[in-house]
């Protein structure tokens, strides 16, 4: 019982961070039907971003040690408003750079373009940085919380939490405010957002930043768990991608459903077979998309000729 | 115009002298050194063991060197990568024409060019890896060119495994590694060495490399009963196996590698957490004097020196090969490697290399001269308890 209760906890956990990845592609994918493939090596340059930050507030180098007492709840949103500055900017120039061009364009030149852009980012985060992972302890501290025998850090819970609030956050902005109702009617169909006055291209790009920011958050809340390393990022935007389908790419709600299906999943076959885990999330990819493309909260459109 | 011709005249004017520089070095002996000093998870090894061999070849060519020549080091960063060490490999042998080579840090990297020295007759001390097949490739030729003064996988494992069959109270004996090719040969050692002791693993858990929770897999393990748990693994996983271990609140008698020695095990467990884990090291800074004295010389010079051990043991492998050519009277490869075999006494960091290599065995270092070692506030030192000072040579079978 106790195990389970603790693979709940470590699957949530982990579910997370991939529903915060997922979240991402589901909104480049709703505005402007591409996907930032290098979604993961903008998650690692959030977390570089955000350990960097805080070294500097401590007076330490780019590549030095932090110590438990370095890391304050200050410094951390300190880090996090440094990444939310940098990462837009990043988002932007993706959008001018790698999407925009091939947007509408027959072919899928945007896969590789994204792809690309994200291995530029990566391989200037090892020129800078170093192969070496940067650890950064959590600014709520190492100490575990004990819920029924089961243990949890606090960064965990805040991974939880963050998460949930920006679903609910995006929720709401979507289909509560304006700005929400342009983004489902370019998501909709462009030309007549267009006709009916929305300025199509600053939703897009706004899409394209909050994408940015939400990989950036994502590798400033995972860093502390995984520290920062140049090579995290593939793994974690692959699972989250996995999420996005399985929960459904074209709905925010579906893709913060996949990620904590897939964080449980394994967890919970790690109990059983740990060799298991990658096996039993892609066949539930793989069935998924037999029985429901759309993915389990997608939405089935019917082409209309 | 004289104002374009002046540097050229000057250029000209020193030549004799740049010969000079030339003709003098071409009396030195080169050796090369080849390893990872800026890529992977092994460049810390890399310049630890850099600075190790430094110091020796201060001593050696402060005492006059070595058959009246200075000794130098031609050094090659890898990066980590096979392709780059192979490339290293041939430009130490064929160009800088290297009387031997000290090197690489990573097995991979080794098992990818072992067949250049071999064929070139170059020796080679393998000062940092581990992988126990890196002698034995060439053990059947008539002549093997490679030789180690490292951890060897096999014989750690030897001494970890004695250790936890002896500390375990229920004879429950837990496996957990990660699913590379270094964790798993490790399982394999551990699994037949536990075999000569009549036992079996109660459980043989995997995880991925990547993975930072292991809870799944310990739960797993702790429902075994197991009181003690070798764990096969790199340092970052390995210290995610103590975070996980403290979520559950269950520490068995955890034992590793010496892969546990690099500073990332002890940057992400922290500084408490680090303490519960016990590892088989080759010297610590607080084996002896000699340790005490190289790692104050070291620190004195270098901003930081990450792992001493491969300082200590690169420090080794050049006073070894000194030894030897100095016993060869030549830089001849195959007389340097003839030598090797014969050297006796040589003194080093770790101990006293008395007939450290013979015809059958090309490892400097064995189980009997490894210790257990752990992380005490943010330091590796010395483990000892009364286990460890009860264990016997028949303990140590492999």
């Amino acid at each position: 019982m106790e195990a389970i209760l603790q693979a709940v906890l470590s699957g949530l956990a982990l579910g997370g961070i991939y529903a915060l990845v997922a979240l991402g592609f589901n909104i480049t994918n709703n505005t402007t039907k591409t996907l930032n493939f290098g979604q993961g090596e903008f998650l690692v340059a959030g977390a570089f971003i955000g350990v960097t930050l805080v070294l500097v507030l401590s007076g330490k180098g780019h590549t030095g040690v932090l110590q438990p007492e370095d890391v304050t709840i200050v410094k951390y949103l300190t880090g996090l408003v440094g990444i939310i500055a940098v990462l837009s900017a990043l988002g932007v120039f993706l959008y001018y750079t790698a999407v925009k061009p091939f947007v509408g364009a027959a072919g899928l030149a945007w896969v590789m373009s994204t792809i690309g852009f994200g291995i530029i980012i990566q391989n200037t985060a090892l020129g800078i940085w170093g192969p070496a992972p940067l650890a950064m302890p959590s600014p709520f501290g190492n100490e575990v919380i004990r819920i029924g025998g089961a243990g949890i850090l606090p960064q965990e819970i805040l991974i939880f939490v963050v998460s949930v609030l920006v679903m609910v956050a995006l929720d709401l902005v979507l289909l509560k405010t304006k700005i929400g109702k342009a983004v489902r009617a370019v998501a909709h169909n462009k030309n007549a957002a267009a006709l009916m006055g929305i300025n199509v291209p600053a939703i897009v790009i706004l899409a394209f930043v909050v994408s940015s920011c939400l990989a950036g958050l994502g590798g400033l809340l995972v860093a502390p768990i995984t520290t920062a390393s140049v090579f995290m990022g593939l793994t974690l935007a692959l699972k989250a991608f996995s999420a996005a389908i399985i929960g459904g790419l074209d709905n925010p709600r579906g893709c913060i459903l996949g990620g904590f299906m897939l964080g449980l999943i394994e967890s919970l076959i790690g109990l059983w077979h740990a060799e298991l885990r990658e096996i039993s999330i892609f066949v539930l990819i793989i069935v998924v998309l037999v029985v429901k493309p759309e993915g389990l909260l997608g939405r089935r459109i019917a082409e209309k000729v | 115009m004289s104002f374009a011709r002046r540097p050229f005249i000057a250029a000209l004017a020193a030549l004799p002298f740049v010969f000079a520089a030339f003709s003098a070095s071409a009396q030195d002996i080169k050796i090369g050194y080849n390893s990872d000093q800026s890529g992977g998870g092994a460049a810390e090894h890399g310049l630890s063991g850099l600075y190790g061999v430094q110091a020796a070849l201060e001593d050696i060519n402060k005492a006059g060197g070595v058959l009246g020549r200075k000794i130098v080091l031609i050094n090659r960063d890898d990066t980590g990568q096979p392709p780059k060490s192979i490339q290293n490999m041939n430009e130490l042998i064929d160009s800088e024409k290297v009387a031997a080579v000290i090197g690489p840090t990573n097995t991979g990297n080794a098992l990818a060019w072992l067949h250049l020295p071999q064929q070139k007759k170059i020796p080679v001390i393998s000062h940092v890896a581990t992988g126990t097949d890196i002698t034995k490739r060439y053990e059947k030729e008539a002549k093997n060119y490679i030789f180690r003064v490292s951890m060897v996988d096999r014989e750690q494992v030897a001494l970890l495994v004695a250790y936890a069959v002896k500390a375990s109270k229920t004879k429950k004996i837990a496996l957990i590694a990660d699913s590379t090719g270094y964790g798993q040969g490790g399982v394999k050692d551990a699994t037949e060495i536990l075999k000569l002791h009549g036992l079996t693993p109660v459980a043989n858990e995997k995880f991925q490399p990547k993975d930072t929770d292991m809870t799944s897999q310990l739960s797993k393990v702790k429902t075994s009963g197991a009181d003690v748990l070798v764990v096969y693994a790199l340092a970052d996983a390995n210290a995610h196996l103590m975070k996980s271990m403290e979520k559950m609140a269950y520490f068995p008698v955890t034992l590793g590698s010496w892969a546990n020695l690099a500073t990332p095990f002890v940057n992400i467990a922290g500084k408490k957490l680090a303490e519960n884990l016990i590892f088989a090291a080759s010297v610590t800074e607080t084996s002896n004097e000699r340790a005490k004295a190289l790692n104050a010389r070291i620190l004195a010079k270098e901003k930081n020196l990450p792992i001493f051990v491969c300082a200590a043991q690169g420090y080794d492998s050049m006073v070894i090969l000194a030894a030897a050519i100095k016993k060869a009277g030549s830089i001849d490869g195959e007389k340097i490697r003839d030598a090797l075999e014969a050297i006796d006494g040589v003194q080093g960091i770790i101990k006293m290399y008395n007939n450290p290599f013979s015809k059958t065995d090309h490892e400097g270092l064995g189980v009997a001269d490894f210790r257990l070692a752990k992380w005490k506030d943010g330091k590796v030192v010395d483990f000892e308890d009364a286990i460890a000072k009860s264990l016997t040579a028949a303990d140590l079978k492999k």
